[in-house]
Formats: structure tokens, sequence, C-alpha cells
């Protein structure tokens, strides 16, 4: 590896393991703690890594884990939320969902007095929030989108999970930033992205819209608040062989950042976010509350903004490694590196 | 159906019969009450009251859309592997949720929405009476095309998103409690109560399981089968509307994925035979088998097993249980 690239790479690790990790020696133990865990599913990387990231670390900091994955079904997770509760464990993780399913069940959760924590769900009922800095992945995403497409033309975005509390934060920051930018124009009716089938039913929806609108129409972007949908997005596009149109994501799912890496395939940028340690700071949090520590409302983990211009420095993390994916093998550096993010987080 | 044998001949194999049905629907209540003492005995907090009623409460969707399953059972056909089926039922339910939280969005107060809902249960019911009844399409591809056909129009309406709602029905039926027992859990009793008496002590459930059980008998004493078998589908889709009420109520929004609770409804309706004393479908049996499929899900989330088993189970108790009442039938 080049030297020169390798610094480049060693400082932009640093700089996303500026993380709860470096803290790690002072986690207070959770021995003879219950720690219950609901995630609404865990079929996509973010999810899995995000839920996998709590469980690892509760284990490994000595707390008995009650680990439930709703398989995606609103009605699982409520009923898994009711079963939690009537255990009545130290505390509980509630990853992801339907803000408006939940609340109520967040509500009971705060009324049975058990401390309740979340990644990625914004709620007034959560002691801490472990998550991205999704206003500033928000702004991000949509200053390089409208960079690309030279402030004008058009955007087809995905809005089909408003409810998400992560995705309203995002949607909502796009339209923020779009307010400057007049002559850059949403299609309306938006798409839906939906769960599951989701590549496949983005492919279908974008070839749709790339029919419609034709190489003249001024179609330049895709945007959603996620990436597995850009997937079936930028295979459309490279099949349908366009060139005037990219695709905008979030997460860093391994396949959708390969892409964006690829200088030939229309994926433009992705906020790739590090799940595995988001779920690992959650589950410290839990720690330090039940050790009595003051924590934060909320813990932002640093996310870095791919794009096609710096793929070659900010892509490797975050590509496919041996099966296993960037933001787990990236672990390795956080233990020498980095600062306090809960603390940072907070101010 | 015993209406097939005839006396004298066929006594010995009958009593034959009966011992296997009595040995199939003891072993079912044996494997019941071992599951939850495994579970009491192992799973932290399962027998806690608390958890107990929050067994039947979970248990109330799944059972409300069972029994409409089971009214169906009952009046296209007993034996059921030849009989009807109505595959659209929780696809049923979805379409009624999204009609109700549409309309409450759209301001439409609940006396509009809660007949408007039931009402769309009751015409997709009746839809599926006519391909059925009119158009003798087999009930498993004319209830398959209905269910594709419900699911567009939930799609159509929500546009595939939840639709948050919220109405002081709506937090009663969810939160509300009285006598130290859920809302749900009252309508599940409830319900379970006037089912009995409609299917197996009314003129009309005796008639439906007659037409059901034997349609040339029934035919022959003057009933007129497809009012019935239109009956069945039509209560069956009306109870899809009720239910899809409290599915509004308990995820306070219609969400996509509703339909995914066809398997567990049939899970529980299939089930339910095993309880009965003719391994028959019967709502006290479909009551038990829905409680049985309900524990089983609280006891592996206590536990800490993956919810994917849940659906696993329940496939694996459908082949179980048509493979055993079909064997100890003959």
């Amino acid at each position: 590896m080049h030297t020169a690239f390798k610094i480049t790479l060693a400082a932009a690790l640093a700089l996303m393991a500026g993380g709860a990790m470096a803290e790690e020696g002072n986690v207070p133990s959770l021995k003879g703690k219950t720690v219950g865990v609901t995630v609404i599913g865990t079929d996509h990387h973010w999810d899995l890594q995000a839920y996998q990231g709590q469980i690892d670390e509760l284990k490994k900091l000595g707390a008995e884990v009650i680990a439930l994955d709703a398989g995606r079904n609103d009605q699982t997770q409520v009923s898994q939320i009711q079963t939690l509760i009537a255990q009545h464990p130290d505390a509980i993780i509630q990853q992801l969902g339907n803000i408006e399913v939940l609340a109520p069940w967040l509500k009971r959760i705060r009324q049975a007095d058990i401390p309740l924590f979340t990644v990625d769900t914004a709620t007034p009922e959560a002691i801490t929030n472990t998550t991205s800095d999704n206003y500033s992945i928000g702004a991000q995403l949509a200053l390089q989108m409208v960079k690309d497409m030279r402030g004008e033309g058009k955007v087809a975005v995905f809005n089909g999970f408003y409810s998400v509390p992560v995705c309203k934060i995002r949607y909502d920051q796009l339209k923020y930033v779009l307010q400057s930018f007049p002559r850059i124009e949403i299609i309306e009716p938006e798409l839906r992205d939906v769960i599951p089938n989701t590549v496949q039913s983005a492919y279908s929806d974008v070839n749709d819209v790339l029919n419609q609108y034709g190489p003249d129409s001024g179609l330049k972007a895709v945007w959603a608040c996620w990436d597995v949908p850009m997937i079936g997005a930028t295979q459309a596009i490279a099949d349908a062989g366009r060139k005037d149109v990219k695709t905008y994501g979030v997460d860093g799912s391994p396949e959708f950042v390969e892409m964006v890496a690829d200088p030939k395939s229309p994926a433009g940028a992705v906020a790739a976010q590090q799940p595995y340690k988001i779920g690992q700071t959650a589950a410290q949090t839990v720690a330090r509350f039940l050790n009595g520590d003051e924590v934060p409302p909320f813990n932002f983990i640093p996310a870095v903004l791919v794009t096609k211009e710096n793929a070659g420095e900010t892509a490797a993390p975050f590509l496919p490694k041996d099966g296993k994916t960037g933001d787990k093998a990236e672990g390795a550096s956080d233990k020498t590196e980095g600062k306090a993010e809960g603390k940072a987080a907070a101010q | 159906m015993s209406a097939v044998a005839t006396a004298g001949t066929a006594r010995p194999t009958r009593r034959k019969r009966d011992y296997s049905k009595l040995a199939v629907r003891l072993g079912a209540f044996a494997g019941f009450a071992a599951i939850a003492l495994y579970f009491a005995a192992t799973a932290r907090g399962f027998v806690s009251p608390y958890n107990l009623t929050n067994i039947v409460e979970q248990s109330t969707i799944l059972g409300l859309l069972a029994f409409g399953m089971t009214l169906v059972f009952a009046g296209t056909g007993t034996d059921v592997q030849k009989g009807g089926i109505d595959l659209s039922l929780a696809a049923n339910a979805g379409l009624c949720a999204a009609v109700y939280a549409v309309l409450l969005r759209n301001g439409y107060g609940s006396a509009i929405a809660i007949p408007a809902a039931i009402l769309t249960g009751m015409a997709i019911g009746a839809l599926n009476g006519v391909a059925v009844v009119l158009f003798k399409i087999m009930p498993l591809l004319a209830t398959l095309a209905v269910l594709n056909i419900a699911e567009g129009l939930e799609l159509t309406l929500t546009e595939n998103t939840v639709v948050p709602v919220s109405s002081p029905l709506i937090d009663m039926l969810a939160f509300g409690r009285f006598l130290g027992l859920s809302s749900l859990t009252w309508i599940f009793v409830v319900a379970t109560i006037v089912l009995v008496a409609i299917a197996h002590y009314s003129r009309i459930g005796l008639r439906l399981y007659a037409v059901g059980g034997h349609k040339e008998a029934a035919r022959a004493a003057g009933i007129n089968n497809g009012a019935y078998v239109y009956g069945a589908y039509i209560a069956a889709g009306g109870l899809a509307g009720l239910t899809s009420i409290l599915i509004v109520a308990r995820l306070s929004s219609s969400t996509p994925g509703t339909g995914q609770m066809l398997l567990p409804v049939l899970a529980a309706a299939l089930l339910g035979t095993v309880f009965s004393r003719r391994l028959i479908p019967t709502i006290g049996g479909t009551c038990l088998a829905a409680l049985f499929i309900g524990t089983l899900a609280n006891g592996f989330q206590l536990l800490g097993i993956s919810s994917y088993w849940v659906s696993g189970v329940q496939g694996a108790l459908i082949l179980v249980v048509v493979a055993v009442t079909s064997f100890a039938k003959k």
C-alpha cells in the first residue's frame, strides 16, 4: 500500500474512531444485571451490526441479555415489548422501528420504571439515544447531491419511511437544503421504498422513473434515507445505460459503498455509519447509567460521507472484507485512537 | 364424516376410530399442558399474573381472525383438506385497518370509520362467496386471488406507509383495563362466548355445520347450502373488519404487513380441530389453539429464542395436525 494513502486511511479511521470506545477501560461492569434488547428487524446490514454490537458488548460487560428480534413485524415488536415489561429487566434498549407504533409502548416502559435507551429512535422517553448525527448526515448528503447536480435539475426521492425518526431527520434536512436551491425540483409523487423486497421494488420504481424522465428531462439524482433501495436504483440506472443520473443514500451497506467506490457505477455518494459501534456505545451507556454515572441525552457516533471523489481514501473500512464488513474489522484501530464521544456529543 | 359410516358393519372400525380421536385429543391437551409446564419451569416471569394476562391479550387478534377461519371451515367442509378455506382473511383485516385509519386521519369519526371497516371486511367476504359459490372456483385459488385484491387495495389506500391515528376509543382499546383485565382480553372472552353460542347452540350455527359436514344431506333436508357458504365468508370478513379496529388500536396506526398473520391464523384454526371431540373446527378448539400459539410465542420470547422459530413451529404444527387428524379419521 502506498505510504501516503496509508497515512490518509489511518487518519480517516482515527477520525471515525473518535468514539466512546476509548473509554472502554472505564466502563463499569453489568454483572448481575439483565438488559432487554428489542429490535424491529435484523434483515439489513445496519440493523444486524447495531443489534450485534449491543449484544456483544452487553455480554462482554457481564449482563444477562434478553434479545428480541421482531422480524419486521410491528405486532410482534409490540408483543415483545409487552413481554419485556413483564420481565422487568434492569434496562431496555430499543432499536429503530415506526415511532407512531412504538411511542405509547415506550411510554409504558418508562411508566413501569424501567430505564429506556434507544438506538436510532429519537423519543422523549429515552434516557440516551445512541445514533449518528443524522442532521449533519442529511445536510452533507443533500449538499453533495446539489454539488453533483450543479444546482439544478430533478431528483426522484424515496420517502416510504418518514415514520422512522432517523429518516424523518434526513428527509427534512434534504428539504431544508433544497430551499436554498429552488432550481432543484423533487419529482411528485415521491417514491415509496418498502421492506421486504427493497432492492427489487426500488429497481422497478426507478426503471419506471427513467422511462418517464428521459435523458433530456433534467433528472439527475435519486435519493433515499438509507442505501438498500439505492442498490436497486443504481442497478436500474446502470442497466438503462444512463450516465446523467446518480444515486444518494445513507448507512454504508458494503454493497452500496462498493458501488460508490466503482468509478463506472452511477452511485454518487453514501453517508457511511458505524452501526456496530453505535450498538456497543448504547450498551456502554446502559452500564454507565446503572452504575450511577451521568449520561448524555444522545451519543453521536461519527459517520463519513463517501463520494466518488474521495472513495479512494474513505471507502476502505466499509467495503466487504472476507465475509465481514468494514465496520467490525475496523474495531482494532478504535482501541488506540479517539476521544470521549459521549461527552463531546452532549455539547 | 360419521354420517358416511353405515351402522352395523362399521361399528368395530368406528370404535377404533373413536379411540384414535380420543388419543389425538388427549395428546393435544397433554402437549399444551407439557409445554406450559416447561415454560413455567424454565422461563423467567412466565407464570406471573401480568404475563399470563399478556398471553391472552397477545392472542386476541390472532384468535378473532382464527374464529373467522373456523366459521369458513365449518360451513365449507369440516374436513379441512377437502373443504373451503379463506386465504384472504389476514389481508382483508389489513385492508379494513387501512380503511379505518385513513378515514380517521381524514377527519371522519369512529361512528363512520368503524362501520366502514366492518362493511369493507364483509364486502371482501362476499367477494369470496361469489367466487366460490357462483363461479365455483376452488376456494384455495378463489381466496388467493381475493387476497391479492385486498392487498392491492390496502397498498393503494396507504401507499405502503404507516398511517398513524389516535382517538379516545383507540386509547381505551389499547390501554384500558377493567377488573384487572385489559380491553383486548375482555373482547376475546366476550367474542368467544358469543361465537360459541351462535356456532354451536343456535339454529343457524347447527345448519352451518350440517352444510359443511355433509352437503348432500343438508340439501336433502331443505337447507340452502349456498346461502350458508356466503354467510360463512361474509361473517369471516366481518370478523376481519372488527379485528382490524383492534389491530389499529394496538399499533396506534395502520401498518403494512397485517397479511403476514395468515400463517398463524391458519395454524390456530387447524390446530383447533385437535382440541375438539370429533376433530372438527370449533370455536372452543380454536380459542384454545390461539392461546396455545400465543403461549408458544410468549414462552419463546421469554427464553430468548428467535421469533423466526415461531413461524417454523407454526408451519410444522399445520403439517402435524393435518396429518394426525386425517389419519385418526380413517
